[in-house]
């Protein structure tokens, strides 16, 4: 699960709950996402990798590109 | 036969150990996770403690009698939710939308589903519309009515972070939640959007009405542009027209005025020709009238005025023969006047002589029948005189003669006048009979006899003492013979 990525469908940002969908197990699932830094919002659309997984469905994420 | 048996035997067996196969064989359908439960197990993934195996697309052995095997759908399910809220300003609002969930897919989720829902999997979507009522309350609560209806990332940010968590733990996720409508029990929606439909209205009428104008400035200038080019079209027309018929006119005309140009040509040729013959009859004429006529005029001339010369010569000749025969009538009437009137007084004269002579004559005769005539109408008179005289004396010595004589002569006019007082009566009723009449007459006629009465009275008084001045007014005729008796 860790170091898949995924794409932002929920604009992830401090104080929200984001959301990103991850191709996993043969199909894609949606999981809630929190930012791994602090500052700065992910909008929709972006491709972030996941970087913490806690589990159920709880997953950390940052851009996957820096810009 | 013991081969057969033997074979009986091994066939059996086969289908024992197939159909112990078949009961202990389970196979997960795609959409259903079985929970094994009933022995230790080794499940990959998860940690100490669980206690049961999860398996999901693909076969297991289970045990039966040993292990318990049960099957947890992870099928979609769908609740309806209808919540009463209260928005951030306070107002009321019921909102309605659909949340379709499902149980995870990690065998994390669903061991938290199979913990909490395996025997409970119909009240699934009940429980969830629970989680959500409560949660939508308090997420509508945050929000205001534009943040709903303007804002919707943030509705699904917020329901997102107040379920998220509450779904994680009942190994649920929501696959899509939507809000269908939301009720607007006082109006607030409508009335928030008046001013912008009515801004929309009156631009939606501006634009309408700005595109009507256009639309008819260019049909009015269609329009005219349309007649202008029909009156191009029917000038033009006209103009082909008028020349056809120009043309056409010619054509007509170009026969009859050939033809009347050859006989234009003819009736100068013709003219030419009578003008020609009249000149050579005119140069006739003069050669065989007017030469001939000339000498007679000037024969008749000179005899005219020869006879008139003689005529004059004559007349001269019977004036002056004229003359000396008036003169010698008058001297021949002259002298037959004179003996005329000597004639005449000689006769003249004889004449009154004898007149005289018949005249004297004549009155001579009667001088001497007037004499004659004279003294018998004096004879006459005198005779009557007497006469007169004699009856006066008559009546002077009997009075009663005379008038009973009068009386006698004129008593039919007396009856007639007694009998005239009936004359005027139309009816008369006499009451007694034929004797009344004749009293009536008799009475009638006494006034005659009464008059007698006193035509002798007045005589009598007369005889006695006569008096000049009073007349009797009964007997005029008495009274005008009485001087006659004085004399």
């Amino acid at each position: 699960m860790v170091g898949m990525t995924g794409r932002v469908t929920g604009t992830v940002g401090p104080g929200l709950v984001g959301e990103v969908i991850v191709r996993i197990r043969g199909g894609a699932e949606h999981f809630l996402a929190h930012p791994v830094h602090g500052t700065g919002r992910i909008p929709v659309g972006t491709v972030v990798t996941v970087v913490e997984y806690l589990p159920p469905r709880t997953v950390y994420v940052m851009a996957a590109y820096d810009n | 036969m013991a081969i057969g048996v033997v074979a009986g035997i091994v066939l059996a067996a086969i289908v024992a150990l197939i159909g112990l196969f078949k009961l202990m064989w389970r196979v997960a359908e795609p959409n259903e996770a079985l929970v094994i439960s009933g022995s230790t197990h080794k499940t990959e993934g998860l940690g100490q403690g669980m206690g049961f195996r999860i398996v999901t697309g693909r076969g297991t052995l289970v045990l039966p009698g040993v292990q318990a095997v049960r099957k947890l759908s992870l099928d979609l399910n769908e609740t309806q939710l209808s919540v009463d809220c209260v928005t951030h300003q306070g107002i009321p609002l019921r909102v309605k939308g659909v949340v379709i969930f499902k149980v995870g897919d990690d065998l994390v989720s669903i061991a938290n589903a199979a913990r909490r829902f395996l025997d409970q999997q119909k009240m699934m979507p009940e429980r969830v519309h629970i989680v959500f009522a409560g949660h939508l309350r308090s997420i509508v609560g945050g929000l205001t009515v534009e943040d709903m209806i303007r804002d919707r990332e943030k509705l699904t940010g917020q329901t997102r972070m107040a379920c998220g968590t509450e779904m994680e733990k009942l190994g649920l996720i929501v696959d899509s939640l939507q809000i269908h409508e939301i009720e607007d029990p006082t109006g607030y929606i409508k009335n928030l959007a008046m001013p912008h439909a009515a801004a929309v209205q009156r631009d939606a009428r501006i634009a309408q009405a700005e595109a009507n104008r256009l639309a008819t400035e260019a049909e009015q200038a269609a329009f005219a542009r349309m007649a202008e080019a029909t009156r191009d079209s029917e000038i033009l027309q006209a103009g082909y027209q008028a020349e056809r018929d120009k043309a056409a006119a010619t054509a007509r005309q170009a026969g009859p005025l050939s033809e009347a140009a050859a006989r234009q040509e003819v009736v100068v040729q013709e003219t030419r020709v009578a003008e020609l013959e009249a000149h050579r009859r005119e140069q006739q004429l003069q050669a065989d009238v007017r030469k001939p006529a000339d000498a007679a005029a000037y024969e008749t001339r000179t005899r005219a005025e020869a006879e008139r010369d003689a005529r004059i010569s004559a007349a001269q000749a019977k004036a002056r023969e004229t003359e000396l025969a008036a003169a010698a009538e008058a001297t021949r009437v002259t002298t037959a006047a004179t003996a005329d009137a000597q004639a005449v007084e000689a006769r003249g004269i004889a004449s009154a002589k004898a007149t005289r002579a018949t005249g004297e004559a004549e009155a001579a005769a009667t001088q001497a029948r007037g004499l004659a005539e004279a003294e018998s109408a004096k004879a006459r008179g005198l005779a009557e005189a007497e006469a007169i005289k004699a009856r006066a004396a008559a009546l002077a010595e009997n009075q009663e003669a005379v008038v009973a004589q009068q009386l006698a002569e004129n008593w039919p006019a007396i009856v007639e006048a007694g009998a005239g007082a009936f004359g005027n009566v139309e009816h008369m009723v006499l009451l007694n009979g034929a004797e009344g009449m004749s009293e009536m007459f008799a009475k009638a006629l006494t006034m005659g006899g009464t008059g007698l009465g006193v035509a002798r009275q007045l005589l009598a008084s007369m005889g006695q003492a006569p008096a000049p001045g009073t007349p009797s007014p009964t007997t005029p005729p008495v009274n005008g013979r009485i001087p006659i008796h004085e004399e």
